[in-house]
């Protein structure tokens, strides 16, 4: 396959009087400060009609260089290892009117997007085009974990509903203990009357119940487990 | 009851998938090759102020590269041409201290930063390269900057001496060369150029011409023949030597090496000296090592070997008189050597790398300035294999008179690059491993074992099934012993995570499976697909001759066993742990192997003929001017764990699963057109194509087909309805697009595809993707419930990335949001471009290259895949497409769990006697 690329190369330099395109990568910061820092992997691919195609390492000076190109449209991709860069259409055209170099543009294109879609235009010249490409996005390779932190662990509601209820737990007799005794002997009357709450409660049957002897004995257990229950979350402060 | 379980895995794969920081480095392995080195190799300092040197090499894979011979990791490499054979010689120069080396290579000169590997220039001559030199002028005319390169191409139209410019590579000046004579070498002297050419008599045989021209303009200054006699027959039995000596010479000997004749050139005179045979041995191979400096000593060392020794001579050459004189002679030694010259100032040494001992040499004097014993190469070769020194390079520290330190870089017979320091192995690189053609994961055979015995329970009656059991677990009880003792290290290590050095004899999950790979030299090497630090052996398995080509294919019949097959012979078994062979090849099981495929079908002359019990039942011939280009079958080993897809709904759409489907592609040149078959190999029929216009037929077409889908890219041109650029396109075959109904396939429970014909219904969807894609792969799993992921080989980014099915699904709604069950399916809108995401780049920052093939293959546990791609470079990874839902993996924090745990008990401690007291206080109060 190489081959046939070569090949195809080769025919197009003897065609072509030479269009020369130059690619450089500026300082772009804050991506890129520094393009010398650009891995020696880096190499600009234009990709013309079906079998022409020219791939080029990057130079010293941080430029791609393509010296001979046939009249044709093409695309120029830029991959680097660390960065992705904007795709180009880059045009040699036939040369017009009494000049003898072909005229070469170079522009913006889009993915997905027609090929007459064009962008920015990124400069047209003579015989020779110098065009400067800045790096468009960093590659992020990697995912983070989810680790650990205290701060997510506190927001998560299975927390949250332990924290209030330990607090409801503990806070609750002093709160009561601190309580003028009309609004205490109110509050208790409430509690009583409540469907959860109360001697009589759902919540304070569920707390009392005798697991042991109501595995030893059965119903009668759990009667005595009923009765035994004095008033449920209230009893606390009712023995102080 | 499966089907919620894989709605499940599907919702899954949903989020996105990538290389999660804490695993990339360590779940994958990476060998970053260049392939074995060959003649081009040398030290040089890349950077002149320092005295840091690299080790920079041409590879026979045409890679250049440079070595760091601290710790042998690779500094940069630049792929020249990837499909260099021995007949593309290599050249490869550095001008003493520049930060420049020049490469030759196929028609191409090129000059590349020595500290980083950034081209400088390159110049393409049109021709194959005879010989390209760095002119080193020292009449004090020379330009500063870098050095000027000196390249004789070849071939009748375009043969020339051409001068470049070291630091534009403009060509200075070209000396066409006549059509008749065959360029062979050019040399340069400090005052003069010469292009050595053959040139052929009336009789057949070769005289030797010399051009000498004048460095400066170009001009010819002189010619000349020399008096070759009649010996000279092909210039097979020509040695050429390094030309940059003060006295560039050349050398040569008859057919039957009974004579070797030394000329330096610019002279007429010619040295003989006769060849005294050995034992009875003739010679099989002259080689000559001298200094490539100008301001050395004129000495050179010739390399003699026979069959199973090697000695060598040293030669002095007086260069007043231009005599050459023999002055000593080194001993014989049995087995294979190699020789390297290295220079300090005006000084040249010799270094001897034989099987046991490196010995350095002084040019001058035949005393020997150091001697190592080297006891090990600390190499995995074949069993009762020797190793052999091929090729060194050499680097010699000079204190005063003695030889304080030898570095040398030897190329071994077992393909591995090692770096010996004073006869110390101090790294090895398994550059064989560069030029894998053929690889395949072997299972474990204890693995195996098991599995067969799970499976022997499964299918017998329960009672049966019961003995069996306690039976094997009445054997494991036996390792209980040597298991105990080992066990709270075990647990240790496990709750530390730093038991990852686990080997193959003792997996768990299957990670340590082995691979198995056969490179171009005709070696088969097993490596652990889990731990690459180690090749398992490494030996000789084919004996091929030199330029002779093989296609291996490689397999595993069974556990344990690699099956190695070439075009030519029946296969050769060997055991995976331990490299032997099986001498008793057990006789493949025809029956069975029949009954797997009643279609037998093969490619001839671009058609496909299928035949049926030896009967032909079918061919496949292209439409005119088109050529076959691939044909994928789908894998044999393809698990599918549900018949069908869960709508959002919970309604079924049937796959259409047939394990004959393969996609085949063939291209039309004139038209640039490809097309895609789907074809049934059993009755040949063509259950789906879709064709493309203009196609770049040079760029890659890669395929793939699995499951009830397919997938295949392609680059195209601009047309009215499609960009310009690279395209993937995949297409799902169902039994009916309606749900629920499995269409004309519902009543039978079985069915012949050959009797019955049903068209699948495709959904075929093209996505836009931004780079060409060379070669596709799938991940496999065990039971096939995981869901796939599709990997593509980028060859410009140099990566391998993994595409989520769900990505690359034909069944997004285009042109609308998708609805509220689809949504639930999880299907998102159609977008016309994926871009490749660099968290999907299995290899994230590791640089990729030259990938020519990726085999997956299954682990034990179902969510994972093994994941091993040969090319130039070697990677592999495991992954868990699905995530690791049956594996602890590292998000799983034992810390923390452990901190949960014991915080608990102590709420509980703490807690306890509050409740004890209070339940007492309550039976006080009313009792």
């Amino acid at each position: 396959m190489l081959n046939l690329w070569s090949a195809a190369l080769l025919i197009c330099a003897s065609l072509a009087s030479a269009a020369r395109l130059s690619v450089s990568i500026p300082a772009s910061p804050p991506l890129l400060p520094n393009p010398a820092t650009l891995p020696s992997s880096t190499h600009a691919v234009l990709i013309g009609p079906p079998g022409i195609r020219y791939d080029v390492p990057i130079k010293r000076d941080s430029t791609f260089t393509f010296p001979d190109l046939a009249e044709a449209s093409y695309l120029l991709t830029i991959y680097s290892r660390d960065h992705f860069f904007p795709p180009l259409r880059v045009d040699v055209e036939k040369a017009t009117g009494e000049s003898q170099s072909q005229t070469i543009q170079a522009w913006q294109t889009f993915r997905g997007n027609e090929w007459t879609h064009k962008g920015a235009h990124y400069g047209s010249g003579k015989g020779e085009l110098q065009v400067s490409v800045q790096p468009s996005m960093p590659k992020n390779f990697y995912q983070e974990r989810g680790g650990f932190s205290v701060f997510s662990f506190l927001k998560s509601p299975m927390i949250l509903m332990a924290l209030v209820s330990g607090a409801m737990i503990f806070g609750m007799p002093y709160l009561m203990e601190n309580m003028d005794p009309d609004t205490k002997a109110e509050f208790e009357e409430m509690q009583k009357k409540g469907p959860l709450t109360g001697s009589q409660g759902a919540g304070a049957q569920m707390q009392n119940f005798d697991f042991a002897s109501w595995m030893a004995g059965g119903k009668g257990a759990d009667t005595e487990g009923g009765a035994s229950g004095g008033g449920g979350g209230g009893g606390g402060a009712k023995r102080r | 009851m499966r089907l919620p379980l894989i709605a499940a895995v599907t919702l899954l794969a949903r989020t996105t998938l990538a290389v999660f920081a804490d695993e990339a480095f360590k779940v994958d392995y990476h060998l970053a090759l260049i392939g074995e080195p060959s003649d081009a190799s040398l030290f040089h300092q890349p950077n002149p102020s320092s005295r840091a040197s690299l080790i920079y090499s041409v590879s026979e894979e045409g890679v250049l590269g440079a070595v760091n011979p601290r710790d042998g990791t690779l500094v940069w490499r630049q792929v020249l041409s990837l499909e260099a054979t021995a007949r593309n010689t290599s050249f490869l120069r550095a001008g003493e201290g520049q930060d420049v080396v020049i490469s030759g290579l196929g028609s191409q000169v090129a000059a590349w930063s020595a500290a980083d590997g950034r081209q400088i220039w390159s110049v393409d001559l049109g021709s194959q390269l005879a010989d390209v030199e760095i002119l080193e002028l020292s009449d004090g005319k020379e330009t500063p900057g870098p050095k000027d390169a000196l390249a004789l191409s070849t071939t009748e139209k375009n043969a020339a001496v051409s001068r470049i410019d070291g630091a534009t590579g403009t060509i200075k000046w070209q000396y066409p060369l006549d059509g008749g004579d065959a360029p062979y070498q050019v040399s340069a002297s400090a005052t003069e150029v010469y292009a050595v050419v053959l040139h052929k008599t009336m009789m057949g045989y070769i005289k030797l011409k010399v051009i000498s021209l004048d460095p400066v303009t170009g001009h010819k200054k002189d010619e000349y023949v020399l008096s070759s006699d009649n010996e000279l027959a092909t210039p097979d039995s020509i040695i050429s030597v390094g030309a940059n000596s003060a006295s560039p010479i050349i050398a040569w000997t008859d057919s039957a090496y009974s004579v070797l004749k030394v000329n330096v050139i610019g002279t007429k005179a010619t040295s003989t000296f006769s060849i005294e045979k050995h034992n009875g041995h003739a010679v099989t191979s002259i080689k000559l090592h001298a200094p490539y400096h100008v301001n050395c000593l004129s000495h050179f060392l010739v390399h003699y070997e026979t069959s199973d020794a090697h000695w060598a001579e040293v030669f002095h050459i007086d260069p007043k008189q231009s005599k050459v004189e023999k002055a000593y002679s080194l001993p014989k030694i049995s087995g294979k050597g190699a020789f390297s010259t290295s220079t300090s100032d005006a000084n040249v040494y010799f270094t001897r790398v034989t099987r046991d001992q490196v010995v350095t040499v002084s040019s001058a004097s035949h005393g020997v300035l150091g001697r190592w014993a080297v006891e090990d190469y600390g190499v995995a070769g074949g069993t009762g294999e020797v190793t052999e020194p091929l090729r060194s390079v050499s680097d010699v520290s000079i204190k005063g008179e003695t030889v304080s330190a030898v570095r040398s870089a030897v190329l071994l017979s077992t393909g591995d690059w090692v770096l010996l320091r004073d006869g110390m192995p101090i790294w090895s690189r398994p550059e064989m491993l560069a030029s894998v053609v053929a690889a395949s994961f072997v299972a474990p055979a204890e693995a195996e074992a098991l599995v067969h015995e799970l499976e022997a329970e499964a299918h017998s009656n329960p009672l049966q099934a019961y003995i069996h059991r306690v039976i094997r677990h009445l054997h494991d009880l036996q390792k209980l012993p040597v298991v105990l003792p080992s066990l709270p290290q075990r647990m240790m290590q496990g709750f530390l995570g730093t038991n990852e050095d686990e080997d193959v004899a003792s997996d768990t999950f299957g990670f340590h499976q082995i691979v198995a790979c056969a490179t171009k030299n005709g070696r088969l090497v097993a490596l652990d697909a889990a731990n690459l630090s180690k090749i398992l052996w490494n030996r000789q398995v084919a004996d091929l001759k030199s330029e002779q080509t093989w296609q291996p294919i490689v397999s595993s019949p069974k556990g344990g066993v690699i099956e190695v097959k070439s075009r030519a012979a029946a296969g050769t078994q060997y055991n995976a742990s331990s490299g032997e062979q099986l001498l008793s090849i057990l006789p493949i099981d025809v029956e069975l192997d029949a009954a797997a495929k009643p279609v037998q079908y093969t490619m001839r002359e671009s058609t496909l003929e299928a035949t049926m019990d030896g009967n032909a039942a079918w061919h496949f011939s292209p439409m005119d001017g088109e050529r076959i280009v691939s044909l994928v079958p789908r894998p044999v080993n393809d698990p599918v764990a549900s018949i069908g897809k869960v709508l959002g709904d919970r309604r079924v759409l049937y796959k259409y699963l047939d394990p004959n489907l393969a996609l085949l592609v063939t291209a039309k040149d004139t038209a640039r057109s490809a097309t895609f078959y789907v074809l049934n190999t059993v009755s040949g029929a063509v259950l789906h194509s879709s064709s493309h216009v203009g196609v770049d037929l040079s760029a890659p077409i890669s395929s793939i087909m699995s499951e009830n889908w397919f997938a295949y890219s392609l680059t195209a041109e601009a047309s009215d309805d499609s960009p310009k650029g690279h395209q993937l396109v995949v297409g799902e075959l169902f039994e009916s697009l309606v749900a629920d109904d499995r269409g004309p396939l519902e009543v039978t429970a079985n069915y012949s595809s050959i009797q019955t014909s049903t068209d699948p219904f495709t959904l075929t969807q093209t996505y836009q993707i931004p780079e060409a894609i060379s070669k596709m792969a799938v991940t496999r799993t065990r039971q096939g419930i995981t869901s796939r992921q599709l990997l593509a080989v980028l060859p410009d980014s140099h990566a391998v990335v993994g595409l989520p099915y769900a990505v690359l699904d034909p069944r997004r709604p285009a042109n609308r949001d998708p609805t509220k069950t689809e949504q639930l399916e999880g299907l998102v809108r159609y977008a016309p471009v994926i871009d490749l995401d660099p968290k999907w780049y299995l290899n994230h920052k590791r640089e990729v290259i030259g990938l020519r093939d990726v085999v997956t293959s299954p682990a034990l546990i179902e969510s994972t895949s093994l994941v091993f791609a040969y090319g130039l470079d070697v990677f592999g990874t495991r992954l868990s497409p699905s995530f690791s839902f049956d594996i602890l993996g590292a998000d799983f924090n034992k810390f923390q769990m452990l901190a949960t745990v014991a915080a608990l008990a102590v709420a509980t401690f703490a807690v306890a006697p509050l409740v004890a007291r209070k339940q007492v206080n309550r039976r006080w109060q009313f009792l």
